[in-house]
């Protein structure tokens, strides 16, 4: 029978209409992941906890787009330019658009960041003098002085809509979010699950996976529990216990990779130390400081407290950051080595030993406590006698603030997302009290004009390479004064099922958009 | 009856107030709340910024100041780490925490009292001692360890329950709940079951011994010579009168419950209040903590109150005053 061509067409979208949904049933895919905590709010500028910043970078986007290993490129921002010293030139993507329709505008961008400026979060934006829109996709950014790591800053400031902020106010941002990024809130119902949906218009392509569900389970055995009943698909932070039990499993995958949270023994070098009763700080002398580096045996603590999950720390930041010396082991320099650590407290006047307080926390890093308690039984090796001070997280923080008149020894992490280790040396090894901003949180209280100088020079260059050498002559001295000793990264354990796609980030802020699940 | 109430309501502000002047004065302990919301390497300027938004810049009298005439007009305070109402958060948790409890206090009612009250009148039989020798498993062994075994057995290994999470909610008479769903049901069991471990062993053991002290007594034995069943005597005339001492520790357990389920919670991921209270805490979220507390304090006076009123039911020799 022949159809006359309207016919035809009306039975062709007939077809296409009911075959439709079956198509799209078949094409959708999901996946459920297993985070250690819910998130605590969805207003980037409102917090930085781990389970909040993941959610941040599905919903929002930033100008310039950190990768999963450490490496920074376009974001929103599709280019970037000096145009002197300390302004910079950002030009944005065109046709970029939020989840309710409205295009990204660079007063978006202006609004962000001096909102970011009278936020709890302002640091994000220490390094950013002043930003105005030139055209509509056009922003420009100056800083207080020539920094060539200004784009790996950026990494970190999610762009928000101007309009959408103002209307909604604070508070409702906080749990209706709505930036550029690939996914969208479609529900949050608070410890129990959060669900994203694929944004159909996102600038970089429709996201492969349509339905995210994150589900917050706190207690790591039923984390791991819910993995192996399939009831999640992907687990962060798998206790370490478990590891084991989860590789014997057929159809799952364990996966490792060291963090970027680096755990350093800060060692306080003033005259006096107020937790050592002696008259004169044997820390101060640099032979003691390298006594305690070869008295520490990383490797047994990676063995035994560890469970090998744990990367010996070569240097204070990772290969991959800005300021890294290629070639150069703190392990490789002061191995261990008992016996050269005992005669180094001789030579410095130290041979019976001495008393002193190691304050730690015992909640916030893998295994914190049990490491401390190694470091008991390692440090007692050279007649240091360590009495253990540990406290939760929450006393901690206040307890140390520099200056401190409670510490002296200090087991403490620190993580670079930015990639550069400026910003850590000059929070932590710049001399105190000598420039706003910097030497903040210098626990140590060390002071060494070399490296001030050094730490100046780098932040009056606005090109990455100049950056990149002076840093570098700066982590040598570094590593030669040993203000503190770096000990382990942390790894991040993750475990999937057969099927799913990932590869673990450094920052470990898993991002749904690049991994993929088999249908 | 009207001055009881009275007499009730005085006390409960009094304890209310009592609660948050505790909860300002333990908070000064725990840790400076600014530390918890900043990035490590804060400057001071921003540091002072980040004080000066969450109102912790003034003096801590004049912080309590603030909270007192907030709560006079119905506001709580933001939390400091979640920047929302301290009250709504409690609030959405509560209707998960409370169908938990309800689950939990029925399996325990439901199982313990015919349970205590024949071995209570039946003490020599095997079957009490066995029921005994159970009561003191559920009283010794620990919820979390209950609750792990119970998720490895009959989630992970045989798969029968889900391990973890409440499932899908619906609405019964206006309110979301979980119990309106299968789902809801299918994922509520495990925790419930958990949770009431504890306090089935201990109803049953109450019930048991008042049940034994009573069958001693004369007027038993009177009804059952009168002709009252055997069913009759325990329940009518027994029960009713060991009912006191149970009655007043289901008062007790329910307020416990509702309170501090935390750990049950926590290890089922059921998205309950009692896991808000222990982050809190961690993080010293004081605006939380305190309304968690006072929120706390008010279920067990009226927990307690309402207990009162029902001994004059129970035993009508018993008057309120």
């Amino acid at each position: 029978m022949t159809l006359n061509p309207s016919m035809r067409r009306l039975l062709t979208t007939a077809a296409f209409a009911i075959a439709l949904p079956f198509a799209s049933m078949v094409d959708a895919k999901d996946l459920t992941i297993g985070l250690t905590s819910d998130p605590t709010i969805l207003d980037p500028q409102a917090g930085e906890e781990l389970s909040s910043n993941i959610m941040f970078y599905h919903i929002y986007d930033p100008l310039v787009r950190r990768d999963a290993d450490m490496q920074f490129g376009p974001g929103l921002a599709e280019s970037w330019s000096l145009k002197d010293e300390k302004t910079w030139v950002f030009k944005l993507r065109a046709g970029v658009k939020f989840h309710n329709g409205e295009a990204l505008k660079a007063s978006d961008v202006v609004f962000t960041i001096d909102r970011l400026k009278a936020s709890v979060m302002s640091n994000l934006s220490a390094n950013i003098a002043g930003v105005t829109a030139v055209d509509d996709l056009t922003v420009e950014i100056t800083t207080p002085g020539p920094y060539a790591a200004l784009p790996n800053d950026l990494a970190a400031i999610l762009i928000l809509n101007e309009a959408y902020v103002t209307s909604v106010g604070d508070t409702e941002l906080g749990l209706k979010p709505m930036g550029t990024g690939p996914y969208m809130l479609k529900e949050w119902v608070k410890e129990d699950h959060l669900t994203l949906e694929a944004f159909p218009d996102y600038f970089a392509g429709k996201a492969r996976i349509d339905t995210v569900i994150f589900r917050p389970i706190t207690n790591p055995a039923t984390r791991t529990a819910a993995l192996l009943t399939g009831e999640l698909d992907v687990v962060q932070d798998l206790a370490v216990r478990d590891v084991d039990r989860v590789k014997a499993e057929p159809g799952i995958t364990v996966l490792t990779r060291p963090s970027l949270l680096n755990i350093l023994l800060a060692m306080d070098v003033r005259e006096k130390s107020p937790t050592i009763a002696l008259d004169k700080n044997p820390m101060a002398d640099r032979r003691v400081r390298e006594a305690i580096a070869r008295a520490i045996d990383v490797a047994t603590i990676d063995k035994v407290v560890m469970n090998g999950l744990a990367t010996a720390s070569a240097q204070f930041v990772p290969e991959s950051h800005v300021g890294y010396v290629d070639g150069a082991d703190f392990r490789a320099m002061y191995p261990f080595d008992i016996a050269r650590a005992k005669e180094l407290m001789a030579e410095a006047g130290f041979a019976d030993g001495f008393t002193m307080t190691l304050d730690a926390t015992n909640n916030r890093y893998v295994n914190d406590a049990q490491i401390a308690q190694a470091l008991t039984s390692m440090l007692a090796q050279i007649d240091i006698d360590l009495q253990l001070n540990m406290m939760p997280k929450s006393n901690f923080w206040g307890y140390i603030r520099t200056p401190s008149d409670n510490s002296s020894f200090i087991m403490s992490g620190w993580d670079v997302p930015s990639g550069d280790a400026g910003s850590m040396y000059g929070a932590l090894y710049y001399s105190r009290d000598k420039k706003p901003g910097y030497g903040e949180v210098n626990r140590t209280s060390y002071s060494n004009p070399e490296v001030d100088a050094l730490l100046d020079q780098a932040d009056s260059t606005a090109k990455i390479e100049e950056r990149d050498g002076y840093l570098q002559e700066a982590t040598k001295l570094l590593l030669a004064d040993i203000p503190m000793v770096p000990v382990h990264y942390e790894q991040d354990i993750y475990a999937l099922h057969d099927g799913v796609t990932f590869t673990p980030r450094t920052d470990k802020f898993i991002w749904a958009y690049e991994m993929d699940v088999a249908e | 009856m009207f001055a009881f109430t009275v007499r009730r309501l005085i006390q409960m502000v009094v304890v209310l107030w009592a609660v948050s002047v505790i909860v300002f004065l333990m908070m000064t302990f725990t840790g400076d709340p600014v530390f918890m919301v900043v990035p490590i390497d804060a400057t001071q300027d921003e540091i002072a910024q980040a004080r000066r938004i969450l109102g912790l810049d003034r003096p801590m009298i004049v912080q309590y100041g603030i909270f007192l005439s907030g709560l006079l007009q119905g506001d709580f305070g933001l939390s400091y780490v979640f920047r929302q109402p301290a009250f709504d958060l409690i609030l959405e948790r509560l209707p998960a925490t409370m169908e938990m409890v309800v689950v939990a206090m029925i399996i325990a009612t439901v199982v313990a009292i015919p349970l205590g009250v024949y071995a209570g009148a039946n003490p020599g039989k095997p079957l009490s001692r066995l029921i005994m020798s159970g009561s003191l498993l559920g009283v010794s062994l620990p919820g979390f360890w209950v609750g792990m075994m119970l998720i490895w057995v009959l989630a992970v290994e045989y798969r029968i329950f889900p391990s973890s999470g409440r499932g899908d909610v619906g609405t019964i008479f206006g309110m979301q709940t979980s119990l309106a769903t299968a789902s809801g049901w299918h994922h509520i069991i495990l925790p419930a079951f958990t949770l009431s471990v504890g306090t089935l062993a201990i109803l049953l053991r109450m019930t048991r011994a008042g049940m034994m002290e009573v069958t001693r007594q004369d007027y038993m034995k009177f009804a059952r010579a009168k002709g009252v069943s055997r069913r009759g005597v325990l329940y009518g005339h027994g029960l009713r009168n060991a009912l006191i001492p149970v009655v007043t520790i289901f008062g007790l357990q329910l307020g416990d419950l509702i309170a501090f389920a935390t750990i049950t919670e926590t290890i089922f991921a059921w998205p309950g209040m009692g896991k808000l209270l222990i982050d809190s805490i961690y993080r010293a979220d004081r605006p939380v903590i305190v309304v968690y507390l006072m929120l706390v304090a008010l279920i067990f006076v009226v927990i307690n109150f309402l207990i009162d009123v029902l001994y004059t039911f129970i035993d009508p020799r018993i008057t309120v005053k």
